[in-house]
């Protein structure tokens, strides 16, 4: 697992504060910074060949809305709302879309165990499959979830623990049928 | 925490937790940087959308001087320089601008592809509705409009076209300038500009400007509003409000002048060394210096980018 980078909130909001102010370079390390924190935050709550689309999605949205963040300090929580509200949404539309066949020419690439993996994981209530995703998709820390996404770090222990304990309980029944 | 694998992979290995992590890695996010390919839905309804001239190809064919379209229901496509794309009521279109934005193309909008080179990105927009976002060095992207040019300066903005060539630039981030016949208007983040055929860009204002003042900028941009309309400009504005003061002193009549550089003096003092007499006479250097002032970042790039100052429309 490759060590957390070492960030603080104030750089994040001295880029955030930047950003707002038009400054392209500090959006871009925003991105870089928090992309995979929207990923796995999606991939939590959508098909995941979705997830690509909607990451790109959330940070416009992030561009148009940065002007009405009133503490720039609280970016990554702020911007973790636009994802999960992006995440609500995406399946509040679908309902009024036509569904087209699962099987379109673009196959799903991932293994079968992947997939049944990702399944189990979508199958936990919201809290644990997003810091697990986080976590387990993403790699990050969980000083690192925490930090990113505003949440304290002992509730993404508990999270992390409760998650993965009715993960195991989870797979190992799977496996056992 | 140490020792703890679950928590941050330090310590014993948890053979589950590092089976899922090896299972799972496939799924993870491995974007560098904002690389923002245009959306293409899977499953949605087709929406009202034309590519008006003939020729447009399927993403595979490609060509050098084009644009990637992705629209609802559709597979992408390209915008090749020359074509039209219009979006019918109810329609809309994102586009790749080469690899240094995007732009999205609200319903019943036409807009036609003019250049797309590495060093100028560029469209005329007959009607409608577009969200820019470029993170191209400014003066990239352009998009001509029946009344007035924008030129990208910054990072996201709104520009809205009539049918009647009359246009609005709201700005999110960054900067853009509005420019028609020598006249030029430099809009910051918060701020939006109107347009009018015949007359070019107005005076930029902030968005959260009070409405009397809005109103009357309007009416003295566009209107016949003269003296009635200023009093009651320089009477609302606040400290916020400098930015559109400065503007003015290269606008309005010389008669006008030194009510308008009282007021900005009132709300943002001039820094030392510049006077009353060398703003009216039209001083550029000591524009730029009280310009500098009003905290809206320095005016030395705008010169180096091109030269062109909204003193010069006088």
């Amino acid at each position: 697992m490759s060590a957390a980078p070492v960030v603080s909130i104030s750089d994040d909001a001295e880029l955030a504060r930047a950003a707002r102010h038009g400054n392209r370079a500090a959006f871009g390390r925003l991105y870089e910074r928090y992309s995979r924190m929207v990923h796995g935050i999606l991939l939590a709550r959508v098909p995941h060949g979705e997830v690509d689309d909607l990451v790109h999605d959330v940070f416009l949205s992030a561009m148009r809305q940065l002007s009405s963040l009133r503490d720039d300090g609280a970016f990554g929580g702020w911007l973790a709302m636009i994802a999960r509200n992006r995440a609500h949404d995406y399946h509040r539309r679908a309902r009024d879309y036509i569904e087209l066949p699962e099987n379109l020419p673009a196959s799903d690439r991932h293994s079968p165990d992947a997939l049944a993996a990702l399944e189990a994981i979508c199958a936990l209530p919201a809290a644990y499959r997003e810091t697990l995703m986080l976590r387990l998709v993403e790699g990050m820390t969980g000083d690192e979830i925490a930090l990113r996404t505003g949440l304290t770090a002992a509730s993404v222990r508990v999270n992390l623990h409760r998650g993965m304990k009715q993960l195991r309980q989870k797979l190992n029944c799977e496996a056992g049928s | 925490m140490r020792n703890d694998y679950l928590w941050d992979g330090s310590g014993e290995p948890d053979p589950e937790v590092q089976r899922l992590e090896q299972l799972l890695r496939e799924f993870r996010s491995e974007r560098p940087a904002p690389r923002l390919q245009p959306r293409v839905p899977r499953s949605a309804i087709a929406a009202g959308f034309v590519l008006a001239a003939a020729g447009a190809w399927l993403l595979s064919g490609g060509a050098p001087e084009s644009w990637q379209v992705a629209h609802a229901g559709a597979r992408p496509s390209r915008l090749v320089v020359g074509q039209t794309l219009e979006t019918g009521a109810g329609g809309h279109a994102t586009m790749n601008v080469g690899d240094v934005g995007m732009i999205d193309v609200e319903a019943n909008s036409r807009l036609r592809l003019e250049r797309a080179r590495k060093n100028e990105q560029r469209i005329s927009l007959e009607h409608g509705l577009i969200h820019a976002f470029i993170w191209a060095q400014p003066r990239t992207f352009v998009v001509d409009t029946p009344s007035a040019v924008a030129t990208d300066l910054g990072c996201y903005y709104t520009l809205e076209v009539g049918r009647d060539g009359s246009g609005l630039v709201s700005v999110l981030a960054g900067w853009v300038s509005f420019a028609h016949d020598g006249r030029e208007s430099f809009i910051p983040a918060g701020a939006a500009c109107r347009t009018r055929p015949g007359h070019g860009p107005g005076t930029p204002y902030r968005e959260q400007a009070s409405p009397a003042f809005r109103q009357a900028l309007q009416e003295f941009d566009f209107g016949r509003g003269g003296d009635t309309a200023l009093a009651i400009v320089l009477a609302e504005a606040t400290k916020d409000d400098a930015f559109t003061l400065w503007h003015l002193l290269a606008r309005c009549e010389p008669s006008q002048e030194s009510r308008v550089y009282d007021a900005l003096a009132a709300l943002v003092p001039p820094p030392e060394g510049v006077t009353r007499e060398g703003i009216l006479r039209g001083d550029r250097r000591m524009r730029d210096r009280w310009w500098d002032r009003l905290g809206l970042g320095g005016a030395g790039w705008w010169r180096r980018l091109e030269g062109k100052w909204p003193a010069d429309a006088k």
